[in-house]
């Protein structure tokens, strides 16, 4: 007799700690739902970008580290029950932007996937582009004066132009995109048959980088990839970068970078430098911290300060850190 | 009688282990030679590299193309010591074996269902699998004392054999289901990677539950020295491989220590007896191994043991049965594993939010040169 009441008790018991268990599962992603604000979050993975921006349930990231440790900071800066990644931008084809994507795109649903033509060698590269193709990953190539909506977040593509493109790149030919051919460089139609890896160019590959003005009520961030001095001052003229709130200071804080005519024309109230701890490559640079300081922009730094997180209501913004 | 067959089985056992020694093949160093063999263990994924081991020889590649357990390699380098110096991937064959590409299925199904370091955990408790878990949560793992959690062992084996022996007695008779329940015991230690400690756990396993069926009391004794014996048998080179060696002192030493203790903690709240006196009796045999071997033991792992082991039987099934549902149909495998989440958020906050005072990390500090020269590494 006292067998069978045991047994009740224990199935109860299971039960009980079954409906705790669902309890527990809402009540968490009650608490863990994201605030009603834009919120960007400058990833800290070392020596390279990584880039989280977040409205309630949508999510762009913009390049992914040259390790795995952007999933972390997603899994602290994005619900757990959230497993979708509207787009993901990769700035331009080299490890220290690419390599994290690889596992992001294994793991998440991606629904849209933003990059240029232009390959790398490497074999990661590859390996990245055979899993965007295996998950049937919509890919996009980007061109300047490209509008696109991702929810509420609006994006303004300004670089690289067509023109650029067409003049330093070759087509890499026999690679099985035949429905590419013909169109040249104009931006294709339908946006999204973009391929990756279609061109090849003899110039630094961090010319080629996507930059995006991302928007969200009134105000704009840039993210800048890896552009090189020549690119910055051609960007400085565009008529869409002006007096905007946020830069993402191109390649690190590299010397290499930022120029003053391109700052003078953002005039940033943020400037966010993502770069490792005690790199080899002394980055951020003395001259551009010197640049910002002169103009009293507040520095946030992933190599002082960890995941760098900045949130704005579309009008103000707030360090969160 | 009964004692010259074990006397005669030591010694088969001695010889077997000399021989091996004796015939291994060992080249000077600078030797360039090409290695073509099976990954017969799962490869650790560290920030920039994957490490694994063919020939006994320690091959470092970079992170991708990703190299899985029971993958076929060919692998060309120089040989350097224990390593294998300038490694190059020459050719991947993926197993096309069906139970290594169920053990990746499901991985990657948590994966892409929980965040990573909970899918990494439940990876780790449902088939001890370690590949998806970061440097930072590993040091964690160590620091506290609770990396035996995500080595697959024989918790898991006792869910498997009960769990399936009470599923098949409703369809064939006790003998039959219990004969199933071996095979899915095996089965499962397949996918869970072939380590060590699960193939002592299946060998044990089988043991009790084929003695329970025979009508004999098993000795939990004699099966544990079976299991070692038949494992250095077939794998002599497993005698110095921590995972055996650890799985070996933490289930002698619970076999007598644990009711010892239990009996000592009367007083101790009966929520927590069961698990205190379980890490205290796995202590006594561990701690000697991890002070050689790694040089490093915090004092206050059976308190962080006794404060997240409640959530590993919970986490384990949830992570089982979400695996299986996974496989088959995604979306409710989903749901089905989020149920794990409170469970894997209260592991981790534990184990990296929660600080005594005081850690008292015990050094043992003429071998602590080990931690620096790489042997750490090997515990994975």
């Amino acid at each position: 007799m006292w067998i069978i009441k045991m047994k009740i008790s224990k199935s109860w018991r299971y039960f009980f700690f079954f409906i705790l268990l669902m309890v527990s599962v809402v009540w968490l992603a009650v608490v863990y739902s994201p605030s009603p604000a834009l919120k960007i979050v400058n990833c800290d993975v070392g020596q390279g970008d990584a880039a989280i921006v977040i409205y309630k349930t949508t999510q762009i990231v913009i390049d992914g580290g040259p390790n795995n440790e952007i999933l972390e900071c997603i899994s602290n800066h994005i619900p757990f029950w959230d497993r979708s990644i509207e787009m993901v931008i990769l700035s331009h084809p080299q490890k220290d932007h690419f390599q994290g994507l690889i596992e992001v795109v294994k793991r998440f649903d991606v629904a849209n996937f933003l990059g240029t033509e232009l390959d790398s060698s490497t074999p990661d590269y590859r390996v990245l582009k055979e899993l965007l193709k295996q998950k049937d990953v919509a890919v996009v190539n980007p061109r300047s004066g490209m509008k696109l909506r991702v929810g509420m977040i609006y994006l303004d593509i300004v670089w690289p132009q067509s023109e650029f493109l067409a003049q330093y790149t070759e087509e890499i030919k026999n690679q099985g995109n035949e429905e590419q051919e013909g169109q040249g460089n104009e931006i294709p139609k339908n946006k999204k048959t973009g391929v990756l890896g279609a061109f090849t160019s003899k110039r630094d590959p961090n010319d080629f980088s996507v930059v995006v003005i991302v928007k969200y009520g009134d105000f704009q961030a840039l993210f800048t990839g890896d552009i090189g001095p020549e690119i910055n001052n051609q960007l400085s003229v565009n008529p869409l970068i002006k007096n905007l709130e946020y830069i993402k200071v191109p390649h690190h804080g590299s010397k290499n970078g930022l120029t003053e005519k391109l700052l003078k024309a953002v005039n940033p109230s943020v400037a966010v430098i993502s770069a490792g701890k005690g790199n080899s490559y002394g980055h951020p640079h003395e001259e551009v911290i010197k640049l910002l300081r002169d103009k009293e922009i507040k520095i946030l730094r992933t190599d002082e300060m960890g995941d760098v997180q900045v949130e704005t209501d579309g009008q103000k913004i707030f360090i969160k850190n | 009688m009964n004692k010259l067959i074990w006397v005669i089985l030591f010694l088969g056992l001695l010889l077997r282990i000399g021989i091996y020694h004796q015939t291994q093949l060992s080249y000077p160093n600078g030797t360039k030679i090409r290695i073509s063999d099976r990954v017969t263990s799962e490869p650790v994924r560290y920030p920039e590299s994957q490490y694994f081991r063919l020939q006994g020889l320690k091959i470092y590649l970079p992170l991708y193309p990703e190299v899985s357990y029971g993958d076929r390699l060919v692998v060309e380098g120089e040989v350097d010591g224990e390593k294998l110096k300038k490694a190059k991937l020459i050719t991947l064959t993926s197993s096309r074996g069906q139970l290594f590409g169920f053990r990746k299925k499901i991985i990657a199904f948590y994966q892409s269902a929980l965040p990573a370091d909970h899918a990494a955990l439940v990876a780790g408790v449902t088939i001890g699998s370690k590949s998806g878990i970061s440097t930072e949560f590993w040091e964690k793992l160590k620091r506290s004392g609770t990396a035996h959690v995500v080595v697959a062992s024989g918790m898991n084996v006792t869910l498997v054999g009960k769990f399936l022996v009470s599923f098949f007695i409703y369809f064939f008779s006790r003998k039959r289901a219990v004969l199933l329940a071996l095979a899915g015991i095996w089965f499962y230690s397949i996918i869970s990677g072939f380590d060590a400690p699960i193939v002592r756990a299946a060998i044990m396993g089988s043991v009790a539950f084929t003695a329970i069926e025979a009508g004999r009391l098993s000795n939990a004794w004699r099966a544990l020295f079976l299991s070692a014996a038949v494992m250095l048998f077939l794998r002599p080179d497993w005698i110095s491989d921590y995972g055996f060696l650890l799985s070996f002192a933490a289930t002698a030493s619970i076999l007598a220590f644990e009711k010892k203790i239990k009996t000592r903690l009367k007083s101790v709240p009966s929520i927590i007896r069961e698990d205190l006196s379980t890490t205290l009796a796995a202590q006594i045999g561990v701690v000697p191994i991890f002070l050689y071997g790694f040089g490093q033991f915090n004092l206050m792992a059976p308190i962080y043991n006794v404060m997240v082991l409640w959530t590993i039987v919970p986490m384990t099934m949830i992570g089982m049965f979400a695996g299986i549902m996974g496989v088959i149909f995604e979306p409710v495998g989903k749901l089905v594993l989020l149920l794990s989440y409170p469970l894997t958020s209260w592991f981790t906050i534990v184990i990296s939010n929660f600080h005594f005072p005081i850690n008292f990390q015990l050094y043992n500090l003429l071998i602590n040169w080990r931690l620096e020269t790489g042997i750490c590494g090997l515990s994975r």
